[in-house]
């Protein structure tokens, strides 16, 4: 099969429906983070787990700046941020989230007021990386990663260490003892009643910093919401089993936003009840997410902003259809029958926990192997993400697993948000290469 | 050459050759004492307490050896360390350790220690992990919970009870080679001894390798042959060696630095003043001081793999350079060393401010482009130079810091 470089992929995957008035859902949100200074509203910038319902509790507004980094490089505007960060000194192969937002940092200090600028070669247009408005308050609760910490403490430097900054510590899922598995064992245990003893932590300096009272009303409220919404997710993951599958990962993409950090209110309960609505019309329907499924894979790692659609395509070229992922089925409320909405902070501390890149290498693979037994995968399609260690680490010993246990694998190069790093041609070469050897498999099975 | 310098020069090549082969040093060692020996990872552990146990506690060092094995177990873009300890332990070259042991948290070094996991199922791989975040009072009573922890794992590895009177033993011996040490610091920065950049680290790294009573035997024996050991005569550029964590700096590196006319009066280079900057108290439970050790050595000399609100390693740097008056900073970078990535810029900010000169380098495992590096050093030299002769004349300033 030859692919001409420099014609897109023809746009093959039949993507949900339902998934579009989450977009909707996000950029509402973000306007309101935009508006934040004229509204007077207190800003938090917070980068790793979903620690928004805290945020919605006690009332100001929440800028996940890790997301927002995200979504620069997924509408391809990331340039000016990451062109700031270099004028600044980072260094190319520095985590390029962290280089994005600490290059919206800058510009959002430079700017002061959040107004929009100007940069040299983009005269005239709206540069969304500037829009971003100064916090008033950091918190950084980054799970899996040290650079995931060292930036927000970075980032409280950029703004002179003039604004309040608190910090949730959590220990890698490590597994030293020999009940430890995933979500098992006294560890597991103990780590999750640490970050729960933080999490009050925050709490009290939340309130001390705004002068508001919690409102634990609020949170069971939010978190009742956040539950039914990862419930309704959950199952709708679950029904993507069906062969053909009616959703991809690509689609689960697209649902990662409105999970992550949306408030927990009925709107994102709505939201998830019409994406599994879809889903199951689809299997009633007889509706593909591809015309002509005929590979399914996983795909791990941390996405690649820039080339969501891109992939999806690509692969959906092929009748590949990518069906599951660590970034979509492995994270954002994914255990809800560990939050008790009712007492809420430690099934939250065990969700941060959770955060896909804070296991260690067997559990990545033994959670991938679970997913191959349940979507009846052929092989998994490996991100090797070139600025991210977090999610890279463990894939090469996740990928020796499932060789081991009969599954086609590949390595693709790419990265979470500079686009410098993707490499087309070596997806290209070594996706053929691996279909070509299912094919084969299947043959010889034959 | 004197006497004083051959002595100096024999002890030293000795301890330069521990560090040019650090296996062959423990292997001859559990030979030797017929005792066990534990690999540690940097930049914090305490090794008092592996010592207390009766073993050996190694840091495990950087290789020189290309990376082969291990690149089916890590990918290329880690750190020169993360990589390399990845592939010695996927060649088998680390099962000569009893058990593999770190407290660090730098997302490529957990990276590296679960590969090693993978690659050495017969051995114990355990990471008792510190929090990097030092202003909570959550992460102190971590610390101690994981302290406790090691203990407990070090004393079913070993087979021996860690007692706390050894682990005060523990702390004075290596306490009291870290004095001398520093006290050799002292020295060079005040140019009472002319001892290489080189020479200093090897001073510094095989007490990352070596017994502690061998180790300390040996600095005694250094410290009065340096008594007579020549001053530093000439005016050269005088630079202050910076960052480099977790690993050493290839010493062909120090070389051609020296050689472009300048003099290392100082560093904060991992294998080098950060190493040991700091003495664990020796008065109290000596775990609660293994604990305060931990926090302490941030203070004194501060790290980008931290998080700590009130400690500046810029602010660091300046007091260092206002005290061995050094010219300049060489910044050593391990390339992908993400927490050095991203404190970088505040240094250059500082720097820039100041009026420091500067230059980044950045290290990688294999390959060392020496000579295109001292076109960049020599261009330093040169700079500070005219920097010297304006002032000296009472011209204006020369106001470039970096080149």
């Amino acid at each position: 099969m030859s692919v001409d470089l420099k014609t897109k992929p023809v746009a093959l995957s039949n993507r949900l429906k339902s998934t579009r008035a989450g977009g909707k859902l996000v950029a509402e949100y973000w306007d309101r983070i935009f508006t934040a200074p004229e509204r007077g509203a207190t800003v938090a910038w917070y980068n790793g787990a979903a620690i928004n319902p805290l945020f919605q509790a006690i009332g100001i507004e929440w800028c996940h700046t890790e997301a927002f980094g995200a979504r620069l490089a997924a509408m391809h505007l990331e340039g000016p941020a990451q062109e700031m960060s270099e004028e600044y000194g980072y260094n190319r192969e520095l985590c390029s989230y962290a280089r994005t937002t600490l290059g919206c940092a800058v510009l959002a200090k430079r700017d002061g007021q959040a107004n929009e600028i100007e940069l040299a070669g983009m005269e005239g247009e709206k540069v969304l990386a500037s829009r971003l408005p100064p916090p008033n308050l950091f918190v950084n609760a980054y799970a899996g990663c040290s650079t995931g910490q060292q930036w927000d403490e970075i980032s409280y430097r950029l703004f002179d260490k003039e604004l309040p900054l608190f910090k949730i510590s959590y220990p890698l899922l490590w597994g030293n003892q020999p009940d430890a598995a995933y979500i098992q064992g006294e560890e597991w245990e103990e780590a999750s009643r640490y970050v729960a003893a933080q999490i009050l932590k925050l709490i009290e300096f939340l309130e001390h910093v705004t002068g508001r009272k919690f409102n634990w009303d609020q949170l069971h409220e939010s978190m009742h919401y956040i539950k039914q919404a990862a419930q309704l997710r959950v199952e709708a993951l679950e029904l993507c089993a069906a062969r053909p599958t009616p959703a991809t990962f690509f689609d689960w993409v697209a649902s990662i936003a409105p999970i992550n950090f949306l408030p927990g209110d009925e709107k994102l309960v709505q939201y998830f009840a019409d994406v599994k609505a879809e889903i199951e019309d689809r299997i009633a329907n007889d509706i593909p997410a591809l015309p002509n499924e005929k590979y399914r894979m996983a795909f791990d790692g941390i996405m690649n902003w820039n080339k969501v659609g891109w992939l999806a395509d690509k692969f959906a070229e092929r009748d590949v259809a990518v069906i599951s992922g660590r970034y979509t089925h492995t994270s954002f409320w994914h255990e809800p029958q560990l939050l008790d909405e009712n007492d809420p902070i430690l099934g939250m501390a065990k969700h941060y926990l959770l955060c896909p890149f804070n296991h260690n290498a067997r559990t990545v693979g033994d959670r991938l192997l679970h997913d191959a037994e349940r979507f009846g995968l052929d092989g998994v399609v490996f991100h090797s993400t070139r600025t991210c260690r977090s999610a890279s680490n463990g894939q090469l010993i996740a990928a020796q697993m499932a060789q081991q246990a009969g599954l086609q694998t590949m390595i693709f190069d790419g990265d979470v948000a500079d686009v410098s790093f993707y490499k087309d041609a070596i997806l290209d070469t070594r996706l053929e290469a691996m279909l070509e050897a299912i094919d084969l498999h299947r043959r010889a099975g034959a | 050459m004197t006497a004083a310098t051959d002595r100096v020069n024999i002890i030293v090549s000795r301890l330069e050759a521990v560090c040019s082969d650090y296996i062959a040093y423990v292997k001859d060692w559990k030979e030797r004492t017929g005792r066990k020996a534990v690999g540690v990872l940097p930049m914090n552990f305490p090794v008092e307490l592996v010592q207390a146990a009766g073993a050996l506690p190694v840091f495990v060092q950087e290789s020189d050896e290309p990376v082969t094995d291990g690149r089916n177990l890590i990918y290329e873009y880690y750190c020169a360390y993360s990589k390399s300890i990845t592939d010695q332990a996927a060649k088998q070259w680390l099962d000569l350790f009893d058990g593999i042991f770190a407290v660090d948290h730098c997302v490529a070094l957990l990276g590296a220690l679960d590969a090693m996991r993978f690659a050495m199922p017969s051995r114990l791989v355990y990471l008792a992990q510190f929090p990097a975040s030092m202003d909570e009072q959550a992460s102190i009573d971590e610390v101690d919970k994981r302290m406790r922890e090691l203990r407990r794992e070090l004393e079913k590895l070993t087979g021996a009870a860690i007692l706390p009177e050894a682990i005060s033993e523990a702390i004075r011996s290596r306490n009291e080679a870290r004095q001398i040490v520093r006290r050799l610091f002292a020295l060079r920065r005040d140019g009472a001894i002319n001892l290489s950049a080189r020479m200093m680290q090897a001073i510094v790294q095989s007490g990352m390798i070596m017994d502690a009573a061998e180790y300390l035997e040996t600095m005694l024996e250094l410290e009065a042959a340096l008594a007579d050991f020549p001053p530093v005569h000439d005016r050269k550029v005088k630079l202050h060696l910076s960052g480099h964590f977790c690993h050493a700096p290839r010493p062909e590196l120090f070389d051609m630095i020296e050689q472009c006319g300048a003099m290392i009066v100082d560093d904060d280079l991992y294998t080098g003043y950060r190493f040991v900057s700091t003495d664990v108290a020796e008065t109290g439970d000596p775990a609660i001081a293994l604990r305060d050790w931990y926090f302490q050595r941030n203070v004194n000399v501060p790290c980008s793999t931290r998080a700590q609100k009130t400690a500046d390693w810029e602010g660091y740097l300046l007091q260092a350079l206002e005290r061995s008056g050094a010219d300049g900073v060489i910044i050593l970078m391990a390339k992908f060393c993400e927490p050095h990535m991203l404190y970088y810029p505040e240094l250059r900010k500082t720097f820039r401010a100041q009026g420091v000169p500067y230059l980044l380098i950045e290290t990688e495992h294999e390959g060392l482009a020496l000579e295109m590096l001292r076109t960049r050093v020599e261009s330093l030299v040169e700079l500070i130079s005219k920097r010297r002769t304006a002032e000296a004349s009472g011209q204006p300033g020369i106001k470039e810091t970096s080149v």
